[in-house]
């Protein structure tokens, strides 16, 4: 269960995209899937931010089953952000010097709470397989097309057995024919793992898919 | 923790391979900052030590008048320009006086970059000069070969060298002797490495001071003989041969034309038989009736000159190589810092998977540790390679002089 | 502009040096004492036998001929390399030396203690016998021996060398030697007084090596270019002929014993046939004393009254 009530955030003073979300409850259930719609900008990635922890929140509360996670300092928001949340970013955030697998084994090699192991290396090779991108895994970022690489940024998500799976815009660079393949890895994989899965995106097209839609806009007070 | 730094290891080391262009670049600046001041000393400590060790062994040498340095560098490394000639009986004079053993040296001929040293078997007994293949010379016109010589005439005992013309145009038609390799010397890491060594008479047979006779009558191109008639006499023109050599057969034809006591030689190593030779010996030739003629000179004095300049040159040296380096070593880390901004999104990436302020820090620090052992090696090696190598180059540019 | 040529040097020395490799192999110990003694001629070989605690360590050469002429090959002159000292009769005898490298300061020429009586001749033929090709007897006449008194001197320079170089040298060197000068002695002294019988005696020659004889024991010696074991041509002959007409001579001194054939055509020309043997090579039977004693018995009857 997420719930997000009068959460506050704000850039900094002066800055250009400066807002708040003043927000009433929004409650995520466990293992359900959420999209997040709204127009490009209205602030949809960084409320995922702002649940992953990679942004404090201002003011309010952001309870992720039992943790508080506002209440947090970096270093334990940093840790709960390893055990608990997957992340798919939307400029997929592949490093270009590593190969696909070393990418989707990297939340491994930069975090001492995790070990990375042979089981862990097999899975990689099974999410990999899953994705239709077994073949590609020793290819470095530049030699794989977007796709390959969007395939990728989520098997880096699920390596780690998140509990929570936040997606921003996962289909906005790809065709048609992607867009619903790729959504439909994320929703089964979330399913697999018993994880609640968010989608922030601005495709319409995808909504039915989803267990609850959030309008964003909506929830946001500027 | 040492899985810790074993990723970091991991990255570090993926990152420097993806990017090996500007690695490499980064990785040889860093190796030469450390290689020049390392590979200047061991150059002057070796030089000190061969200047004055080679010098220390031949306590008088005897000249024509002019430069001593350039006296001493010919003699004793052959490659200074050649100075003008005494003659054969300069070295006869010392040894009948009693006061020393006179060895003769002529260096005025070269194989390919290689001088031949023409001088007697008291060189090599004096310089402690052993054969590794083969054996010394023994009949004119053989050669005996030093050990780096050999190696890059890639000639070995039963091999001949032809000298090289000094002139391609010689009028007065002396040929290049060809000359048969008898035996390789074993390296000292001396001059002797590098020179061809043949009899005195042998250099002198170059010079066209002796000479045999070939045979006209057996040559078989008809295009060298100008005349020949019904009364075997032949006349030949210049083409008959285009080297002399010596064989078994010619070789008791070989004659020197007027006395070889008026013969060149470049200079000869005096060994006094004792303190007060050497002193009567100096003596002798700072007589101003002599030393017009003749200089006799101390190679130990000259070579501490010469070894006080290279100190003086090795100071300035050192200031600009410390220069040199602050500049390069301020220079990576700017560039270091900038591929740090340039690397912004990267780190921002890493921070938003999980990746804490140490952990980033581990990656960049490693990244620098390999670089540095990377430089490390490769200045070793460099190191190691000029020692073994490096002497070619810098032999032909001292013999371009 | 002397410092500048000093500080071009000190930059050509840094790079010269970095030519010598740094391991440099150390030289192993200097080539092992030399123990032969080389002498190139027989009778010096005899002096120095009789001079040496061990006769053994006299090395001289196998030649085929005259040793004055002497062609070595490599191999040959590889031993002599090794030997020390490397004793040398002189006068040019060793002509061979000018196309080979020895240590020559191990060099002993026995004979330059008298070079102020050396012979010089000249225009001389060039001839040709046996089979080592033509030669002359232009320039120095090296038969130095066959004045005793000069090989006395010889055998004194050779006995100053084997004391001061050969290590292996006898204890007993200063007698040996005495008894050696007073052999050598004792043949001039014979010579001398036999020859004194018929002062200014005019012989002839048959080879022109007796320069130094006739010159110590007073005799007019004029020489032909014969062999002992050839027989003469025609002109040859006629040679001798015209020689005899200033010179008339009644014996003629052999190398080596002549043919009978050449020894009747002389005798029928009034000349007798005597050998004195310049015993430059190692004799079949017998040694240099023996010989020389031989060359005075056969040369008795020369100057009998």
């Amino acid at each position: 269960m997420i719930q997000l009530s009068s959460v506050e955030f704000q850039y900094g003073e002066g800055h250009a995209g400066d807002f708040k979300i003043a927000s009433a409850d929004l409650e995520i259930p466990s293992t359900q899937s959420t999209a997040l719609i709204g127009p490009s900008g209205c602030g949809k990635t960084t409320l995922l931010h702002l649940i992953a922890g990679i942004l404090p929140a201002r003011n309010g509360q952001i309870l992720i089953d039992d943790t508080r996670i506002d209440q947090l300092n970096d270093r334990q928001r940093r840790l709960f952000r390893i055990s608990k949340i997957g992340f798919v970013f939307q400029d997929f955030a592949l490093l270009d010097y590593l190969n696909l697998f070393d990418n989707i084994l990297h939340p491994y090699r930069i975090n001492a709470s995790l070990s990375l192991t042979r089981e862990v290396k097999d899975r990689a090779r099974s999410l990999a397989e899953q994705m239709g991108i077994g073949e590609k895994l020793y290819r470095h970022p530049a030699q794989t097309s977007q796709g390959e690489q969007q395939r990728a940024a989520i098997c880096r998500a699920l390596i780690t057995q998140p509990s929570i799976i936040l997606a921003d815009e996962p289909t906005g660079n790809l065709d048609p024919s992607n867009k619903s393949a790729i959504l439909d890895i994320l929703l089964d994989q979330a399913k697999q793992n018993q994880a609640s899965l968010i989608v922030a995106t601005h495709d319409h097209d995808l909504l039915p898919s989803f267990d609850q839609v959030v309008d964003f806009p909506k929830l946001i007070t500027s | 923790m040492i899985k810790a730094i074993g990723n970091s290891f991991f990255i570090a080391g993926r990152y420097l391979l993806y990017h090996k262009g500007r690695s490499l670049i980064l990785i040889i600046a860093l190796a030469i900052i450390l290689f020049v001041p390392v590979f200047l000393n061991i150059i002057v400590s070796q030089s000190r030590k061969q200047l004055s060790s080679r010098a220390d062994d031949t306590p008088l040498i005897l000249g024509a008048p002019g430069s001593s340095l350039d006296l001493a560098m010919s003699n004793l490394y052959f490659v200074a320009k050649q100075p003008a000639s005494i003659t054969y009986q300069d070295a006869i004079d010392i040894e009948q006086s009693g006061l020393a053993t006179a060895i003769p040296l002529h260096t005025g001929f070269r194989v390919g970059d290689f001088r031949i040293v023409g001088t007697t078997l008291d060189y090599f007994e004096h310089r402690q000069l052993n054969i590794k293949d083969g054996r010394l010379m023994a009949m004119l016109g053989e050669a005996v070969v030093g050990a780096s010589a050999a190696r890059r005439l890639n000639c070995s005992a039963g091999d001949s060298l032809v000298s090289t013309p000094e002139n391609f145009i010689d009028i007065a038609g002396q040929y290049p002797l060809k000359m048969k390799v008898t035996g390789v010397l074993a390296a000292t890491g001396t001059a002797d490495d590098e020179a061809v060594f043949v009899d005195l008479r042998t250099s002198w047979v170059i010079a066209g001071l002796g000479h045999g006779h070939q045979d006209l009558s057996k040559n078989k191109d008809p295009s060298i003989t100008l005349k020949s008639d019904d009364k075997n006499t032949v006349t030949a023109n210049a083409k008959l041969i285009t080297y002399i050599e010596i064989t078994a057969k010619n070789l008791a034809s070989f004659h020197f034309h007027g006395d070889d006591s008026g013969f060149p030689i470049s200079s000869a190593i005096l060994v006094p038989k004792d303190e007060k030779s050497k002193a009567l010996l100096l003596g002798r030739y700072q007589n101003p009736s002599q030393s017009q003629t003749r200089q006799l000179i101390r190679p130990p004095l000259i070579m501490q000159e010469l070894i006080d300049a290279i100190f003086r040159i090795k100071t300035v040296l050192d200031v600009v190589v410390i220069v040199v380096a602050i500049s390069t070593a301020l220079t990576i880390l700017l560039v270091f810092i900038l591929s740090l901004r340039l690397r912004a999104r990267e780190l921002t990436t890493i921070f938003r998977l999980g990746c804490g302020r140490l952990t980033t820090a581990g990656f960049v620090i490693a990244e620098l540790f390999l670089i540095a052992a990377a430089s490390l090696i490769l200045a070793a090696l460099l190191i190691t390679l000029t020692n073994h190598w490096g002497h070619t180059l810098l032999i032909q540019m001292l013999q371009e002089r | 502009m002397k410092r500048l040529h000093s500080i071009c040097w000190a930059i050509a020395a840094l790079s010269l040096l970095i030519s010598c490799d740094s391991e440099s192999e150390k030289p192993a110990s200097p080539p092992a004492a030399e123990s032969k003694v080389f002498v190139s001629n027989y009778p010096l070989a005899y002096f120095a036998r009789r001079l040496s605690a061990d006769p053994g360590q006299i090395y001289l050469p196998e030649i085929n001929g005259d040793p004055a002429f002497w062609q070595p090959t490599a191999e040959d002159i590889s031993t002599v390399q090794q030997c020390n000292p490397l004793i040398l009769n002189g006068a040019t005898y060793e002509k061979w030396l000018n196309t080979v490298t020895v240590p020559r300061r191990r060099i002993v020429d026995t004979s330059s203690s008298f070079q102020d009586q050396w012979i010089n001749i000249e225009n001389e033929v060039t001839h040709q016998h046996g089979p080592k090709g033509p030669h002359s007897h232009n320039g120095i006449v090296f038969t130095t021996w066959l004045d005793l008194s000069q090989a006395a001197r010889q055998a004194q320079s050779l006995a100053d060398a084997l004391g001061e170089k050969n290590p292996l040298t006898n204890s007993d060197l200063p007698n040996q030697l005495k008894n050696l000068i007073s052999d050598l002695d004792g043949l001039n002294a014979a010579l001398k007084k036999l020859t004194n019988n018929k002062p200014q005696l005019q012989l002839v020659a048959s080879h022109p090596v007796y320069q130094y004889f006739a010159r110590a024991y007073n005799l007019d010696i004029q020489a032909v270019l014969w062999e002992p074991d050839v027989y003469p041509e025609e002109q040859q002959w006629t040679e001798l002929e015209k020689i005899l007409t200033t010179h008339p001579a009644q014996w003629m001194i052999w190398e080596g014993p002549p043919l009978e054939k050449s020894v009747q055509r002389l005798k029928k020309m009034g000349l007798g046939s005597v050998v004195f043997d310049p015993c430059a090579n190692q004799p079949d039977s017998g040694d240099f004393l023996s010989i020389m004693q031989q060359n005075i018995k056969n040369l008795r009857p020369v100057f009998a009254q």
